[in-house]
């Protein structure tokens, strides 16, 4: 019994020790230099063009050293869990809106604002809201995206049909042409992939319908019957033979980019992100189009769309040396230096200086995407709030729900409400 | 007897055909240009591409070499901290009468039966605490430390197949214990030596939680963190570039399983046994 | 429990050599006991508090006594999870074991080529846990994959396996009796150590294949088969890489490849609820324990040692 006891003190006091001060993240090379700890997700691309932004600040700042270290989605999530568990985090971390409060909300990132080496001057507004939690900045903007329809207009006009007005589409134009497309093409082409894959889509949804996924306190914003509505559009959309079966939508949610519907040519739109036209068009050999999302109303300055942070720059609040670490994040996203770099992979530059100096080093179709972004700017509704702790879960709650409605194994009304009730016990625990 | 030879061979050439078309998809893959891989779904090459290997070996930070030299530091480690504790350990399991032999027995079964998942965070704590982070450290010294409990087992159940009369017999000629186990134990137990340096070799190869949890800086990284850096769910991946480089690394393991499966061979039925 | 009656059955009056035999034993088990104490011991106790505790990885834990372990009453994910892992295990550990065991009588001796054979049937255990193999996977069962299209030729419209919540999970069972390479060796290592007298004797005697492979090669190789046995029960109970690879880890469609450890691991890193992870996962041990017992007592009855 007592050494029970002793085992369990011994282990708590371990995590406490661990949790609490003592910091651990960084420390000074020998000679005198600082280290920092810089740790992103991506691909291969990704981490060369990073490492070279690297260099540039070394060059620029010697008694600064930083150490990349980067790594695929799941596997730099587990770790970052890790070694923030651990005190052991990185201090600058590259950060995605659904973990963002996750960890800010526990005290693990630091407020961005108290550091003055920071600047946010030149900075899209819209852009700077989503890392904005309770007037603290957390994470600052790396790119900026819109949630979209990506169009491939070869296969538009290999069925005959005309590319609609993006401006002035209704959800009811979408299902019709989404049909036509796959009437009128051969070879087992269909109109549009499903929606219900990323949250983002109800997000928007939603808003059209006056509500808002998350509301400003964090509490679920989204009623039963949107969820229903839109849950009904998907299932009377799969029927009507504009989308392509359950068991191809299924395989296409958990596909990579490359091998995913659209960037194979099987159907002709897709919902996507917009900073990924380039990765699609390159993957298809086609040019794709960007299209505004369909409204209820056929005004596009009511189709609820909003500027999403691609990325995030982070800094650990165990950092110590935060003021060195604020001026790194700050070289990267205010200095044409680091934009001439990066270029437009993390997303459109939030930084209106940078962006304007790197437009004609962009391939076209990343022109296009931030030529996308800046037409839209005018339409955008408010910046929706970051979601709540627990909020990271819903893209897969979301598509469990989805194939259960596309597999009919669940009514929309069913589904809409196991939906609500399961991502709201995720958010309030 | 020779045209059912033939036919046996027929029968296996047939099996492995079927069981290895994926195998051997990844090989044709790797081979071809990147926007061909997922648009021909057969298995002839038009035109061959080693751009892949070339490209894959020094997309990351350091050439692919780099990645095969700290796998290889690491294997190297554990394999020879299994092969020594383990046995070790075993022998006491399967020969040797001591207070507690069921208890710890019973503990040694129940370690294997935990998830890693829950059990990272504190070990991590722990390696952190005494500065082991970004070193393989906490990847080796465990070895070394039979925590595989796996290979004790397996090696238990070795030993107690070995005849007992020839370690009594040792024991008569006036052999110590440790003697037994070198002289009579270990010879007559290569093929669970082999199956432990073979399994220990491949497991740690392909090991990437753990792997990707310790090690932090790209300097460390292994073959498993580094293919996954190839993938980006999220934008484009250079497939071919993953499948030169996955071939590439699955090359060693193969070899390793080619050398090592000629001293599975050399168990009691060749020493000739009692 | 049998520490217990082991210690009452050493009385003082023992021989010497019994005491010796307990040093050298402990000797021999030093390092692993360090290892115990050192490495495995301090974490799992870890994992066994923090089962109790509401601890999001981020903050420090909070004691919240046997709460986990109720909420697992209500949890209908964990139950779907248990039945999608009962099945994998029921299913493919028995087809494994018997495909691995096929093969390694076959492989054992005989043909010239047998090294290569041997190595290339290990092959596809080799990519089991590799990235690749999601790829491979959806080659293979995917809409487009093999299987479709030789089921193309033969006028069979077909679906994708891998998306579809009625066989995604078949597709896993396939995918683990495929990669049956660890238990082969392990088998062909067994059969190398039967002293090939005993066949010399039974030919002898004028038995044949059958005959000796019933009587000489199973009870030599219960042993064997045994450990293969237990270890492939808890290595399918704690199935997850292969998985969490194929299903981009969402263990879907619906849940249909939800296993026990993807969904433990989803609580614990995905949604920072390290706490009910724990308590996950020290049901789970108890689960495996239960069947591994089962199993040793079972193995009375069946299993032949030597000694």
């Amino acid at each position: 019994m007592r050494s029970g006891t002793l085992a369990r003190l011994a282990v708590a006091g371990l995590l406490l020790a661990a949790t609490a001060a003592c910091g651990g993240s960084g420390g000074d090379a020998a000679d005198g230099k600082v280290e920092l700890r810089f740790t992103w997700w991506g691909s291969d691309i990704r981490h060369q063009a990073t490492q070279k932004a690297i260099e540039a600040f070394q060059k620029a700042n010697p008694n600064i050293v930083v150490k990349g270290e980067y790594g695929e989605w799941n596997g730099y999530w587990d770790k970052l869990a890790t070694t923030v568990a651990a005190n052991d985090a990185p201090d600058i971390i590259q950060m995605d809106e659904r973990y963002l409060r996750e960890y800010a909300d526990r005290g693990a990132l630091l407020d961005l604002k108290t550091q003055k080496d920071l600047q946010t001057a030149d900075f899209e507004p819209a852009s700077l809201g989503a890392g904005d939690v309770d007037g603290k900045l957390y994470g600052l903007n790396a790119g900026v995206n819109a949630y979209s329809i990506l169009a491939n207009p070869s296969l538009f006009e290999a069925a005959g049909v005309k590319m609609p007005d993006d401006t002035k589409w209704t959800w009811e134009e979408y299902a019709k042409i989404a049909a036509q497309i796959t009437e009128k093409s051969s070879g087992g082409v269909f109109g549009s992939q499903a929606y219900g894959n990323d949250e983002a889509g109800l997000s928007v949804w939603a808003r059209q319908h006056g509500e808002a996924l998350y509301t400003p306190d964090g509490k679920l914003g989204v009623t039963a019957p949107t969820v229903t509505s839109w849950y009904q559009q998907l299932l009377d959309l799969q029927k009507a033979k504009a989308l392509p079966s359950a068991d191809a939508t299924t395989q296409d949610m958990i596909a990579p980019l490359d091998q995913s519907m659209l960037a194979t040519n099987k159907v002709a739109m897709g919902y996507w992100w917009s900073n990924q036209l380039n990765a699609v068009s390159k993957a298809s050999g086609k040019e794709m189009k960007l299209l505004r999302l369909p409204s209820v109303t056929g005004k596009s300055t009511e189709n609820g769309n909003y500027y999403k942070g691609s990325m995030f720059w982070s800094v650990s609040s165990r950092s110590e040396h935060p003021a060195e670490a604020a001026k790194f994040v700050n070289f990267l996203a205010n200095t044409t230096e680091a934009g001439d770099i990066i270029l437009s992979d993390r997303g459109v530059q939030p930084n209106l200086k940078v962006r304007a100096a790197i437009t004609d080093k962009l391939p076209p179709a990343e022109q296009a995407a931030q030529a996308y972004i800046e037409d839209i700017a005018d339409e955008l509704g408010t910046v929706p709030t970051a979601p709540p702790p627990g909020g990271g879960g819903a893209q897969k709650i979301l598509q469990r729900y989805t194939q259960d409605v596309l597999f009919e194994r669940q009514t929309p009304a069913q589904a809409a409400e196991g939906f609500l009730k399961e991502l709201g016990s995720e958010i309030a625990g | 007897m020779t045209i059912r030879t033939a036919l046996k061979h027929v029968a296996l050439g047939a099996t492995i055909l079927i069981m290895l078309y994926p195998v051997i998809w990844m090989v044709v893959s790797s081979l071809r240009p990147g926007d061909e891989i997922f648009r021909e779904p057969g298995l002839l090459i038009t035109d061959l591409e080693i751009e892949n290997y070339t490209l894959g070996w020094n997309a990351l930070g350091h050439p692919f070499s780099h990645y095969l030299m700290n796998s290889a530091l690491v294997v190297l480690g554990a394999i020879v901290g299994n092969l020594v504790s383990c046995s070790m350990a075993a022998y006491a399991f399967a020969r040797l009468e001591f207070i507690g032999k069921k208890f710890w027995f019973a503990i040694m079964l129940m370690t294997i039966m935990l998830p890693i998942h829950v059990l990272i965070v504190p070990q991590y704590v722990m390696f952190s605490e005494v500065g082991w982070v970004n070193t393989f450290l906490p990847l080796v010294v465990p070895k070394l430390l039979a925590t595989d409990a796996f290979f004790v087992f397996l090696m238990v159940q070795f030993i107690r197949g070995i005849p007992r009369e020839l370690d009594e017999a040792a024991r008569i000629d006036g052999c110590g214990r440790a003697r037994i186990f070198l002289r009579v134990i270990l010879p007559l137990m290569v093929p669970a030596l082999a199956t432990t340096a073979i399994f220990t070799f491949i497991w740690t190869w392909n090991d990437f939680f753990s792997q990707l949890i310790y090690l932090t800086d790209p300097e460390m990284y292994t073959v498993p963190i580094a293919l996954r850096s190839f993938v980006d769910a999220t934008s484009s991946t250079s497939w071919g570039s993953l499948f030169a480089m996955s071939v590439v690394s699955l090359a060693p393991v193969f070899l390793a399983f080619l050398v090592g499966q000629r001293f599975l061979i050399k168990g009691i039925a060749t020493t000739g046994g009692k | 429990m049998s520490a217990i009656s082991e210690l009452s059955t050493l009385s003082k009056t023992r021989a010497e050599p019994a005491r010796r035999e307990n040093l050298a034993a402990y000797l021999f088990l030093a390092p692993w006991l360090v290892g115990l104490v050192l490495i495995t011991v301090g974490p799992m106790l870890a994992s066994l508090y923090l089962a109790f505790t509401d601890y999001n990885l981020l903050e420090a834990p909070t004691w919240i006594g046997v709460e986990n372990f109720t909420r697992m009453f209500a949890d209908e994910r964990l139950h779907n999870s248990l039945r999608v892992t009962f099945i994998y295990v029921l299913v493919s550990v028995p087809l494994q074991l018997a495909l691995a065991l096929l093969l390694a009588v076959v492989l054992d001796r005989g043909l010239r080529g047998m090294a290569f054979y041997r190595s290339v049937f290990y092959l596809p255990s080799l990519l089991g846990s590799s990235v690749a193999i999601a790829i491979l996977w959806r080659q293979v069962f995917g809409g487009e994959g093999l299987i479709n299209h030789v089921l193309g030729w033969l006028g069979v419209a077909g679906r994708s396996w891998i998306a579809d919540p009625e066989s995604a999970l078949w597709t896993l069972v396939t995918l683990n009796v495929w990669t049956f390479g660890a238990p082969m060796v392990i088998f062909l290592a067994g059969l190398r150590q039967i002293p090939r007298m005993y066949y010399e004797a039974a030919a002898v005697d004028g038995a044949g294949p059958l005959r000796r492979f019933a009587n000489i090669t199973m009870p030599l190789l219960t042993p064997i088969i045994f450990f293969n046995l237990v270890l492939q029960i808890i290595h399918a109970f704690q199935a997850f890489t292969q998985a969490f690879v194929v299903s981009g880890g969402t263990g879907g469609p619906s849940d249909s490849t939800m296993f026990y450890t993807l969904y433990l691991y989803e609580r614990g890193f995905g949604k920072f609820d390290m706490g009910y992870a724990s308590a996950m996962a020290w049901v789970l041990l108890v689960i495996i324990a239960v069947f591994t017992a089962g199993n040793f007592v079972a193995s009375k009855y069946w299993v032949h040692y030597d000694d």
